[in-house]
């Protein structure tokens, strides 16, 4: 194939330019469809990945009934005493219901002799000064929670209600920027000691141990150690919260395909029977460049050729058109299909990934389907008989 | 150089069998030029496109320089057409959305030589065939006479040692189809083996060697 | 509904094999009809119908050729993703060995490009002679890699629907590691005998290349190509990884190792399967020569140089070996 076959590849194309224009169009539109819903749940998971990274391994609590009960802190010692296990942390948490409308936003409490988390707090927000916050009745909050409470005029302080039926007024010390992302926006921080008031735990319960095991080789060995101490434990390690989130997504972006796939049918069909038409008229060309000498192999290397720059130019276009709805325009409509149904997430943007994997996935589904439709007709008028010419 | 032994050609529709080519034999030596002579439905038109290789006979064989051209895989036969055959057609049959000068390419485009090499020889062939000046004009818009130069320019550019053509009068007026007759007398001189299928008179009596093969209902009379 | 089915990439995957087939259906037909009817000689309407159609079937098996190598690759980065979903994988060896056809469908997959090259080879050969002297020899392999993709198929799906993503699959530690002494190499071979064999062997290949003795030249890429397989696994792959015990011919694919295994492992497959399609058709189709013998020697040249900088590279940086 050398210049001479590119510059009539290219001359063909450019007359012949109106009879690709609808498949072309046609194509763009599909792979921006496919791309986008890509786009968006690739980058979703990207973010659930930074999120869950620096998450602890494990987490253990009291079951009770196969539902999680107030945990006793004094495990946290127990834990201590095996081998491997590092920052056994207890933790505090649980989601609060504001009363207007039912909404609830996620507390976590904060302990003051944690020097870990008081890192991971740092470097969520700077300027904050730790001491001071974690003395007083103070919160730090997320973008989607200061929003709700600014929507109810509640701007510098809310009046939580505990289950023993007290107020206490907790003021709004900081708010989490939104680039933290998903988790944490419609989150609320406080000091360990106000969350057990707020969620109604007593001085010696927590919600859950959260601890690392560094060496991956130990896991399922601790997890046995685990669960022989208490009856009533249960552990959760973090690959299945991994696994539990990929699989929602897969589950959301696999139904979509399952739809798509029929699209994607109806596409080849339509490529056969258009091209059939386009090639049918082109009969006495093609006959005529196989008298003028083109070989069989000729005719379909220059089909093919044009076909395959079909296919590159709208999938570079669609590519292009996605990325900049998704990852510029925030995917308005589409979103709502990933993050739709929970809780205030609606705040959320992309964070642009593209991966292997993705683009790939976006070839193969568009560029296998067409090449297939369009390789009888392509060979069809390849090998037209150059007596055409003489007709 | 031609030689065209036992050819038989019969089209089929449905069970009908109609004999269009019977038998035919024939011996075209280098440097001459043929002039198929016969009433329209004679079988010329097939003839030729089976001698080109454009068409594949039912009995016999065509060969062309002792290659059997009708009975080679396609890439052969392919080859042969584009390096030693150069074709003429009745209707000329350019690509008309193209320059004359992109129609002249059109053959060598497959022949792997690079893009200078084939920009030399398109130069050559559009001045011998004397279409130069009109080189970047798109075909649709030729008259009939530059049409017909732009087809000889085209049959012209690989050099070919043999051309055939089809009926190359039929649509051209008396003036151009003089001229047409004074530059088949010049490859003639350049010592082409050329075939000409013609009812058109003027090809009786030429001012240069040439000679009449008479074709009457698919039979060669010699 | 099993959750596996629901990866994007194993409904893609599974699509774009079975759309395959479609086409690939026409081309069995074709060759079929080749098989019984081919008369070269035949001056018949039907003879050059039939000419006509056997380059529907190149034009298919080319096009075939390219996707399913494509197919290969995505299918082994497709395995490799889904290790997250399993549990106890950490690669593509736990979830290969997920059930029982994993295995022989990658198995499957290489022979099956390995077939294929062998069919271009002999229809490069066809395309030069003047009377397409091995059109049935061509189509008969045809009809061949049809066979082998119908049980290619039937695997595919049996594989993906049968993968439990709740029992615990072993990690490639377990499946690879030498349990209790047990020597997993093959002939009751050493690790220093195994590369020396390794390095006699490649040496073998390259110098019978040029002679004529292809039996010899196809027995030598054979036993290269099964030993290498051992080389990389317990030996080379060691000083990938930098671990004395991390033997395992699927984490050099992942992005940690750069994806070095996809050039390692195809420069290997590669290498090989055209030396072999080489000697093999040229025997065949009673040829004389060997061509495209500098894409073998580059190909394996590639492969033993790779595997060994590795090496070398871990010895000038530790002063010491594994
Ligand atoms: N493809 C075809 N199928 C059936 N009959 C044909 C076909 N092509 C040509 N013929 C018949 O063959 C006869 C000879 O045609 P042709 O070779 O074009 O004659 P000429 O060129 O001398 O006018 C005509 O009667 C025509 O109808
Ligand atoms: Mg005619």
């Amino acid at each position: 194939m050398n210049r001479a076959f590119w510059y009539f590849l290219s001359l063909q194309l450019f007359k012949e330019r109106s009879k690709h224009l609808t498949i072309i169009v046609i194509s763009i539109l599909l792979i921006f469809i496919l791309s986008s819903v890509l786009f968006i749940s690739s980058s979703i998971r990207f973010s659930l990945e930074q999120t869950l990274k620096p998450q602890p391994d494990f987490v253990i609590s009291r079951l009770q009934g196969g539902v999680n009960r107030s945990t006793p802190i004094e495990w946290s010692d127990e834990l201590f005493d095996i081998y491997g296990v590092t920052k056994v942390t207890p933790r505090v948490y649980g989601r609060y219901f504001f009363r207007p409308k039912g909404k609830s936003f996620l507390i976590m409490g904060i302990d003051a002799f944690e020097e870990e988390s008081h890192k991971s707090l740092e470097k969520l927000i700077d300027s904050i000064d730790i001491k001071a916050f974690l003395t007083g009745n103070n919160m730090i909050v997320g973008e989607g929670v200061k929003e709700y409470l600014q929507k109810n005029f509640y701007n510098n302080s809310y009046k939580f209600l505990t289950p023993k039926g007290k107020f206490i007024d907790i003021k709004i010390a900081k708010i989490v920027p939104k680039e933290t992302r998903l988790l944490s926006n419609d989150m609320i921080i406080m000091p360990i000691d106000l969350a057990r008031e707020v969620l109604g735990y007593t001085q010696d319960e927590v919600t859950d141990i959260a601890f690392n095991v560094p060496n991956p080789d130990e896991w399922s060995n601790i997890e046995d150690k685990l669960l022989s101490l208490h009856y009533d434990l249960g552990v959760v390690d973090k690959n299945e919260v991994k696994k539990s989130y990929e699989t929602l997504y897969n589950y959301k972006s696999g139904f979509f395909l399952i739809i798509f796939l029929i699209l994607i049918m109806t596409f080849s069909l339509i490529l056969y029977q258009r091209y059939n038409m386009v090639y049918s008229t082109e009969k006495r060309e093609i006959g005529l460049l196989r008298a003028l000498g083109w070989s069989i192999n000729d005719v379909l290397r220059l089909k093919f050729m044009e076909s395959f720059i079909l296919i590159v130019t709208s999938y570079i276009i669609g590519i292009f058109i996605a990325y900049i709805f998704v990852y510029i325009y925030n995917a308005p409509l589409l979103k709502n299909i990933f993050l739709g149904g929970q809780n205030l997430q609606n705040s959320v943007s992309f964070i642009p990934i593209i991966d292997i994997a993705t683009l790939s996935s976006i070839f193969l589904l568009y560029a296998v389907p067409f090449i297939i439709a369009v390789i009888v007709p392509v060979w069809r008028v390849s090998v037209t008989n150059p007596k055409e010419a003489m007709l | 150089m031609i030689r065209v032994e036992n050819l038989s050609k019969s089209f089929y529709h449905q069970q009908d069998e109609s004999k269009i080519l019977i038998d035919i034999n024939l011996h075209i030596k280098r440097g001459e030029c043929i002039i198929l002579k016969g009433i329209s439905g004679s079988g010329k038109t097939t003839l030729l496109s089976i001698i080109a290789g454009l068409d594949r006979p039912s009995k016999g064989k065509v060969l062309i320089d002792d290659e059997p051209i009708s009975k080679l895989p396609d890439i052969f036969a392919s080859k042969i057409r584009a390096k030693k055959i150069g074709m003429i057609f009745q209707h000329f049959n350019l690509f008309e959305n193209l320059s004359v000068y992109e129609n002249v390419t059109v053959p060598l485009i497959p022949s792997g030589l690079p893009l200078d090499d084939i920009y030399r020889a398109v130069d050559k062939s559009l001045k011998v065939a004397n279409i130069y000046h009109k080189r970047s004009l798109v075909a649709s818009r030729l008259s009939g006479g530059e049409k017909q130069r732009c087809a000889i320019a085209r049959a012209l550019v690989a050099d070919p040692d043999i051309i055939v053509c089809d009926e190359p009068t039929a649509n051209l007026d008396s003036q151009n189809s003089i001229l047409f007759i004074e530059t088949i007398k010049e490859l003639h001189l350049m010592g082409k083996t050329i075939v000409i299928a013609t009812h058109d008179p003027l090809f009786e009596n030429l001012n240069f060697k040439s000679r009449i093969v008479p074709m009457f209902d698919g039979k060669i009379d010699e | 509904m099993n959750e596996i089915l629901f990866s994007n990439q194993v409904i893609i995957y599974l699509l774009s094999e079975s759309l395959l087939f479609v086409l690939l259906f026409i081309a069995f037909v074709v060759s079929i009809k080749i098989v019984i009817k081919w008369d070269f000689d035949s001056f018949s309407q039907k003879q050059f119908r039939l000419e006509k159609e056997a380059y529907l079937v190149s034009t298919i098996t080319i096009f075939l050729f390219i996707i399913k190598f494509i197919l290969l690759i995505y299918f082994v980065f497709t395995i490799d993703s889904l290790s997250i979903l399993i549990a106890g994988a950490m690669c593509g060896a736990g979830v290969v060995t997920a059930n029982e056809y994993g295995t022989y469908l990658l198995l499957f997959k290489l022979i099956i490009i390995a077939t294929l090259i062998l069919w271009f080879y002999l229809n490069s050969y066809d395309t030069h002679t003047k009377n397409y002297l091995h059109m049935k020899k061509k189509s008969l392999l045809f009809i061949a890699i049809f066979i082998s993709i119908i049980f290619e198929l039937f695997l595919d799906f049996q594989y993906f629907t049968n993968i439990d993503t709740h029992q615990p699959v072993s990690c490639c530690s377990t499946l690879f590691g030498q349990l209790e002494g047990a020597n997993p190499l093959p002939f009751g071979l050493t690790i220093p005998l195994l590369l020396t064999l390794f390095y006699l062997l490649y040496f073998l290949t390259i110098l019978t290349l040029k002679t004529n003795y292809r039996v010899l030249y196809i027995v030598s890429n054979l036993l290269f190509l099964y030993l290498a397989y051992y080389a990389v696994v317990y030996f080379f792959g060691t000083y990938i990884y930098q671990l004395p015990t991390h033997k395992c011919p699927f984490c050099m694919l992942q992005s940690d190792y750069f994806y070095i295994g996809y050039i390692i492992w195809g420069s290997l497959f590669l290498g090989t399967f055209i030396g072999i399609s080489d000697a093999l058709s040229s025997i065949w189709t009673t040829r004389k020569y060997i061509k495209n013998s500098r894409l073998v020697i580059s190909m394996l040249t590639l492969f033993v140089v790779l595997s060994s900088i590795y090496v070398i590279i871990y010895y000038f940086r530790n002063g010491v070996w594994l």
